[in-house]
């Protein structure tokens, strides 16, 4: 039974004039999770973290902090914080008086204050004498901690992220997905991060929600996320994918986009099979196609050509395009790199178990 | 090369005739003040400071000079208050008549000064008030303080309303982002607004002319005097004028570099 949850969303409905950018949105939040919500541009989970925060507030429906409604408070009555995309950091004030900020707020005394700011630095790996630094002396990872140290001196129940990481350069970013992965370990509190980067999702989160239009398209853990989309539209957000129309043939078999399979019915695996005469998208992520060798088979299998060939560091991706006209990706780790060059034949397979059958209406 | 430093040196004499063309006139105002002759003319013949001891003793030019410092100096407190608050309708907050607010609030500045003044001195009369110097305080104000607003607006422009937002995502109220958050960061812009305003009122002639009754202000003596009734006395008021502006000036700058270094030990005593 899952415990009660620390955050519970329910038809939470949030309009500007004419437009809808919350259509009843449903979560639950558990203690100590760290969620990360992912979406395109104008997909609404902005909009939902500020009616969260208590920025916004909601047209319609609910919010509830431990059982308690919440959804009237304003921001600075709510036990919850924000890391803003733009880290709003105070520009007259040092580092030391931005981490304070809540606590003076609070009205803690001068030097427990100082205790807990200097704390919340070495936690966040701040040299003790940024403590009188401007925040306009800063870099952009240094200005990252603070606005974290302030948000953590919070100590609010649950710590919202908007995309904080978004300005920052590649490398300076993944040293931080990491840190702030820690920090979720090491402080215990529950994380609602927002982003569109779907690696930082996959790296930091212990499950993902996928927005679209106003709405969750899904809520998962990562791994489900990736390999089990329950949509077209998530199956593509998640990353590069071959999906193959198809339609059930009977018993065992799929037909379509080029694909015709025909196998004894116990031998399909059952999350494959699409009702009679239903139709479906067969999906295979890039990494779990092979080049077939002469004689070598594999459940699923097609004739192409190479066309392109694209190195990504570590992995190399090649694309084939199929009898039909229809470009497959395919993704090898960098040492199992096609020998062969472009225009060259290639037969390309994939085991069922790496496939997942997205079924269509 | 050669070309080079023709360029150079034309830039140069640039930039002399231009300070010139700025300077000369005032000097040149300096250099009557302390001529014994009436009337100014190169070479001076003989010079005397007994102008500006005649100015210093006379009560008139006194009278003149509390006068235009009284009125520039409550313009100028209510300008920076009415501009603080003005600037954040103007430009920080979204509300229903925003739009209107910003064109109503811009067209006393377009309005030729005159034209201002004489609406105000009919509008004195029709409301029964008989111009004085507190007229004229209004009448400043009118012209003034939209030009404070729009001073304080261009800062409140680069603002970036998440800071007011994560203020109060850290726990502040109304009154505590204001004075924490807000008030701090258009600070400069209060006081560039407050400087703007002393100098726009200390040195105007045309709303006063036609508001301040029967007390005058310097600008409008200097006027007066130059009408009728010439001496070396007036470019010496003219210089004590411009004198009296540069040491408020100093002054101003000095109490806000007081003021911010006083905040700077506060806030480290409170850190």
């Amino acid at each position: 039974m899952q415990p009660e949850p620390i955050l519970r969303i329910e038809k939470l409905v949030k309009r500007f004039g004419q437009f809808t950018a919350l259509h009843g949105v449903d979560l639950d939040i558990q203690e100590g999770e760290f969620l990360t919500i992912v979406g395109p541009s104008g997909s609404g989970k902005s909009t939902l973290i500020r009616l969260l925060v208590g920025i916004e507030e909601p047209t319609s429906g609910h919010i509830s902090l431990r059982g308690k409604r919440i959804e009237t408070l304003p921001a600075n009555h709510r036990p919850t914080c924000m890391v803003f995309q733009s880290l709003a950091l105070f520009p007259h004030r040092s580092v030391g008086e931005n981490i304070e900020f809540p606590l003076k707020i609070r009205g803690d005394a001068v030097g427990p204050r100082r205790e807990r700011a200097l704390a919340l630095m070495d936690l966040l790996h701040l040299p003790q004498d940024f403590y009188d630094k401007r925040i306009n002396q800063c870099s952009g990872g240094e200005r990252q901690r603070v606005a974290l140290a302030r948000a953590l001196a919070f100590d609010p129940e649950i710590l919202f992220f908007d995309e904080p990481l978004s300005a920052l350069d590649f490398r300076l970013r993944k040293n931080l997905e990491k840190e702030l992965k820690d920090l979720h370990a090491r402080t215990g509190k529950t994380f609602v991060y927002i982003t569109h980067s779907l690696e930082e999702a996959m790296l930091m989160s212990d499950r993902i929600a996928i927005m679209r239009e106003g709405g969750f398209e899904q809520i998962a853990v990562a791994d489900e996320i990736y390999a089990k989309p329950v949509s077209r539209f998530v199956a593509e957000f998640m990353g590069e994918v071959n999906l193959f129309d198809v339609e059930s043939t009977g018993g065992g078999g799929l037909q379509g986009s080029g694909l015709e399979v025909q196998m004894a019915p116990d031998q399909l695996l059952p999350e494959l099979r699409v009702p009679q005469g239903g139709h479906g998208a067969l999906m295979v992520r890039p990494e779990a196609v092979r080049f077939l060798g002469p004689g070598e088979a594999a459940d699923f299998a097609l004739d192409g050509v190479m066309r392109a060939e694209y190195a990504l560091g570590s992995r190399t991706q090649y694309k084939v395009e199929a009898g039909d006209g229809r470009e497959i990706a395919v993704e090898k780790l960098r040492e199992d790199r096609f020998a062969g060059r472009s225009g060259d034949p290639v037969r390309l397979g994939w085991d069922q178990g790496h496939c997942h059958m997205i079924v269509e209406e | 090369m050669q070309t080079g430093r023709a360029a150079r040196i034309a830039l140069y004499l640039y930039g002399a005739l231009a300070i010139a063309f700025l300077y000369l006139p005032l000097v040149s105002v300096g250099f009557a003040s302390i001529s014994k002759a009436r009337y100014l003319s190169f070479p001076i013949k003989r010079y005397t400071t007994q102008w500006y001891g005649k100015a210093l003793e006379s009560h008139t030019v006194n009278d003149l000079l509390w006068t235009s410092l009284t009125i520039a100096g409550i313009v100028t407190v209510v300008s920076m208050v009415v501009g603080f608050f003005g600037a954040l309708a103007f430009a920080r907050y979204h509300w229903r008549f925003r739009g209107v607010f910003q064109k109503l609030i811009l067209l006393p500045i377009f309005f030729p000064q005159a034209v201002l003044g004489l609406a105000l001195l009919m509008w004195f009369n029709f409301v029964g008030w008989i111009p004085d110097w507190k007229s004229a305080v209004v009448a400043h104000l009118v012209w003034i303080s939209p030009i404070a607003t729009l001073v304080i607006a261009i800062r409140a422009y680069s603002f970036d309303p998440a800071l007011e937002e994560a203020a109060r995502d850290l726990g502040a109220s109304t009154w505590t982002i204001l004075r924490e958050v807000t008030g701090p960061l258009l600070m400069p812009g209060v006081v560039s607004a407050g400087l703007f305003a002393f100098l726009l009122s200390w040195g105007n002639f045309p709303l006063s002319l036609f508001t301040t009754g029967a007390d005058s202000t310097l600008p409008e003596w200097l006027y007066a005097k130059m009408v009728s009734g010439y001496s070396p006395l007036v470019p010496t008021v003219g210089i004590l004028s411009i004198a009296t502006s540069l040491v408020l000036l100093i002054i101003a700058y000095g109490i806000s570099r007081l003021l911010r270094s006083g905040r700077d030990r506060r806030q480290q005593a409170d850190g």
